[in-house]
Formats: C-alpha cells, structure tokens, sequence
C-alpha cells in the first residue's frame, strides 16, 4: 500500500451539518422559504414585497417601454442588487469566487430582462418569442457562436435557479393538489421511468455496453436527466468516463425536447395540464422541461385554441417531474448499486451498500417546495374567493410569482450560455443508438399516458 | 441472503473509505470541470451527487464512502498514523 502526503487538495469533506450550508439544494430552500415567509410578514403589516418584486408590464410601443422603464428603473437596480447579495452568499458558502460570480450575473440578469420584456409585447405570441425559448436561443448563440471567457460560467447556475424557482412554484400551489395529483403522478412517471430504464439498459446490454453504462444511460433517461445519470454513476461506481456519455446523450435531447414537445402538442391543441404533464413524463432535465412546460403555457387562450391557463401547464409537469421522478433518486441509486453489489461484477472495491444514500441523494429542494405549498395554502385558508382575488394574489402570490419568473428566466438563458456543443464528450454510436430507443419510448408511453389514460385527470386540475 | 449481508443499515462509515485516500478527488468545481455539460442541466453541488468523487487509482467515478483494497492515506490520516 502506498502513502501520499501531498495529495490533500481537491478533497471536500463535509459532516451531515455542513450539507446545510454546502449544497445548492439547501440554499434553494432557505432562500426561497425566506422570500415566502418575508413576504408574508409584509403582508401581515398591510404592505408587500412588489416594490422590489418588480416585473415588465404588457407593452405594445417604443413609448411605453420607455416609460416603463423611467417610472421602474430604480427598482430593477434594487431588485438587481438584492439578488446579488443574497447569491453571492450562496456561491461563497458552496465555496465559488463571488467576484467572478458577480460580473457574471449582472450580464446574466441584463439579458434576462431584456427577454422578460420582450416577452411582455403584446405581438410576442404573434412571433413566437416565448422568453423560455428565446432565453435558449440567445444562450446557445451566445456560448456556440459568439463565445464566452470560461470564468463567466460562474454565474449560469441553471441548477440553483431552478430549484430556487420551484420552491417558489410551491407557494403558488395548493397543497391540496399535491395531494390531490401527488397519487397519479407517481403513477403515471413510476411506469414511464421503469419502462424506459430497462429499455435503455436492455437495449445497451445487447448492443455489448459495461452493465454500470447501460444503468447510468437507463437512470438519465427514465428518472432526471444529468442529475440522476451522475447519481447513479457515483453508486454503481461507474468509469470515469461513463457520466459524460450520459451526460452528453441527456443534453442532446433535452434540447431538441425544450422545442418539439411544445410545437407537437400545440399542433396537437393538447390542453396546457396535458402537456405539462406529458412535458414532465418524456423531458429529462428540471430545467429543460420547465422551461418546455412555460413556453407551452404561453400558448394557452382562445386565439390558438389551447385550452387550460398557463399556471396548469406548470402544475401538472412539476408534479410529474418533482413528485413523480425527482424524489426516487436516492432509491434507483440504492437498489442499482445493491444489484452492482450483488450482481455485476465487483473486483474494484469491496463495500457494503449503505441505506442512507437514500436521503444522501434525495433532491432537498422538494423539502422546501412541499413547505412552501403548506405556507401559503394555510395563509390563504379562511379567505374568501373574492378577498383572495383581492388581497392575497396582488399583495402577496403575484410578487412571488414575479421572482419566480425571474429565476426561471435565469436559469433557462443559463442552459443556453453553459451548452456548448464542441464541448460535449462524443458518446458514441452504440450508447446512442440505446438511449434514443429510450427516448422514443419514453415520448410514445408519456403522450398515452397523459393524453389518452389520465388526459382528463390532466386537464382539469386546479391551481389556486 | 447475500443481497441483505450487502446492505448497511449503520451508515456510520470512517477509516480506509475513499474520502480519506491519496487517490480520491471530490471537490464540487473540478468535477464540473472535467465533465462538461454537467453545469447546463445539473451541478456539482447538487444533493444528488452527495460526495461522490474520482477514483484516480481505479478511474472510478464513486461515492467517497466506498472502500478498495488499495486505500493509500492522505496527508492528514497519514500524519494521524505516524503521530499514533
């Protein structure tokens, strides 16, 4: 056995305590339960949080954007520094450079409200320009054909704003759905995500793919995406280069996926609660499909006869995703590296599999999303319809909903300005060929599923 | 069975694991670094993730409580050893 005394860098250790303050998730949390019960308080003492929660109002001249922009000016600069404060104590605790995280978010959030606004004009539906998808566009032209200096991608944290956007997402749905929903949901991405797993792993075991590849392609495509592919590798202790192939396959068509899964079912004029369920079932990554899941849920209105509201199309696709696939992670980490254990071949290493990856692994965001949810449907309990539509929703949901948008809106431009092509691992032809079999799979099983089995569950929930 | 004497329900695990040897990496940012794509639909700091690291030893990507007969010490359970 050989010792080494000077490879002591690139090596974080942590207690269970220091989870708290170390992983992105737990900031999600705190940050976003801060907000909720920050603008409850205001709420209480007859006041809100909309100065700061500022967001662009419907526009149709040059004149009226300007005139938005002189009266509210001085509060996008305050809105621009409250989250500057606040992020930067989160990547200084994760242990990133706030000075290059800095630079970079003030870009990041001028291109960000330049999209929210134009979003906001009154022709944008006309020409298409969804601010998810043009977040996207923008990002990816950006990163791919103009070019950007590595140290900027301090502040395109897709992972962290999304996250941080879903907790807020949960306290603007009634708990009552989630637990409404909740059983339908698991149901449905339980048989989506099982079905697609081993067609994946079969198909790349037959193809002659290491057992430890195959669950890795398997996990990216039936339970989260990169997350839940990079999970998986770590408990099957996958080869170093396996998570960029997955890596690599999940991201090629998350992103085809952000664009065809809204046209498809607007060709189709699915209800907005259907797509953003059949978006949640067949999309791989949080991001990727939340930002599918908004574009779609632009579309809704009689002009192009999509039925539903915008708010449903979120609904639907977070409790499929979230509830439905994210929270399982720790258990496909745990039975896949049992079954590594037990059957796979195992000549590396020589532990035990321990139980506790379970919570180890478990997406804590989804903590502060249920909390969230609780929060406000106990704050809104008592109110009428008409004191809701009066008090609560201008005063204490709308502004919450505002930064909601905003950190979608930065995580979507996020996926594009971190996505660069030339950068991805070549995955292969024969990881490609089992994980796209997954994929067309997924995509087949998901629309039967939320159309025509649960289509009516689907389009008819509620959401306040 | 052999698939329950592969389970730990203890998950107290210390001593020769992977988070105290020579060959293991787990730091957030140079994982991000070396696999790329993983910051446009993932992170590095992710719960998910856990403390998972490289194996330079085995080039293995794996949970730093995992263990292998070819634990070599860090500088700091080194130090811990020759001071014992």
């Amino acid at each position: 056995m050989t010792t080494n005394k000077t490879e002591t860098e690139n090596i974080k250790q942590s207690s269970g305590w220091q989870e708290f303050w170390s992983k992105e998730d737990w900031w999600a949390v705190w940050l976003g339960l801060g907000i909720v019960i920050l603008a409850y308080i205001f709420y209480l003492s007859g006041s809100s949080i909309s100065w700061i929660a500022v967001a662009p109002a419907k526009w149709s001249t040059l004149s009226e954007l300007g005139g938005q922009f002189s009266k509210n000016g001085i509060r996008y600069v305050a809105l621009l520094g409250a989250f500057l404060v606040l992020f930067s104590v989160v990547v200084s605790f994760i242990g990133q450079k706030p000075r290059s995280f800095i630079l970079s978010f003030i870009f990041l959030f001028i291109l960000s409200t330049i999209i929210y606004f134009a979003g906001n004009w009154d022709q944008s539906s006309r020409y298409n320009l969804e601010p998810p998808l043009v977040a996207l566009v923008i990002g990816l032209i950006i990163s791919n054909v103009i070019g950007l200096p590595r140290w900027l991608d301090a502040g395109f944290r897709v992972e962290f704003y999304i996250k941080l956007g879903i907790v807020l997402l949960g306290a603007t749905l009634p708990f009552t759905l989630i637990i409404w929903a909740g059983p339908v949901a698991i149901l449905q991405a339980s048989i989506v995500s099982l079905v697609t797993f081993f067609v994946i792993f079969f198909t790349a075991r037959k193809l002659g793919l290491d057992q430890r590849l195959a669950a890795v392609l398997g996990a990216g495509g039936a339970v989260c995406g990169v997350s839940a592919s990079i999970a998986v590798a770590g408990a099957v202790r996958a080869k170093k280069e396996h998570p960029p192939i997955a890596i690599s396959l999940v991201v090629f068509w998350a992103i085809i996926f952000i664009f065809a899964l809204p046209l498809i079912s607007r060709t189709l004029h699915l209800p907005t609660g259907v797509a953003g369920a059949w978006i949640g079932t067949s999309e791989f990554a949080d991001a990727a499909g939340l930002a599918a899941a908004q574009s779609y849920g632009g579309f809704a209105g009689a002009h192009l006869g999509i039925s539903g509201t915008a708010d449903q199309a979120l609904a639907s696709y977070t409790l499929i995703k979230v509830i439905g696939r994210d929270i399982w992670i720790g258990i496909w980490s745990f039975v896949l590296a049992l079954v590594a254990v037990t059957v796979w071949e195992r000549s590396e290493t020589n532990s035990k599999v321990q139980v506790g990856q379970i919570w180890w692994r478990f997406p804590k965001f989804v903590i502060g999303f249920l909390i969230a949810s609780v929060l406000t449907t106990l704050i809104v309990h008592g109110h009428t319809l008409a004191d809701y539509n009066k008090l609560v929703k201008p005063s204490l949901i709308a502004p919450i909903t505002s930064l909601r948008t905003w950190a979608f809106t930065f995580s979507f431009l996020s996926i594009g300005l971190t996505t660069r092509f030339r950068d991805l691992a070549n995955a292969g032809i024969k990881p490609f060929i089992a994980f796209t079999v997954g994929v067309i799979v997924n995509v087949i099983l998901g629309y039967i599923l939320s159309v025509i089995v649960f289509g009516h569950y689907w389009s008819s929930i509620v959401t306040h | 069975m052999k698939i329950f004497n592969s389970i730990q329900l203890n998950n107290s695990r210390t001593g020769s694991i992977c988070q105290n040897c020579a060959h293991f990496q787990n730091d957030p940012a140079l994982i991000e670094e070396a696999y790329h794509g993983l910051t446009a639909m993932s992170s590095g700091f992710a719960s998910v993730r856990d403390k998972d690291g490289f194996c330079n030893y085995n080039q293995l990507y794996l949970s730093a409580r995992d263990s292998c007969a070819s634990f070599a010490p860090r500088a700091s359970e080194f130090d811990k050893e020759e001071a014992g």
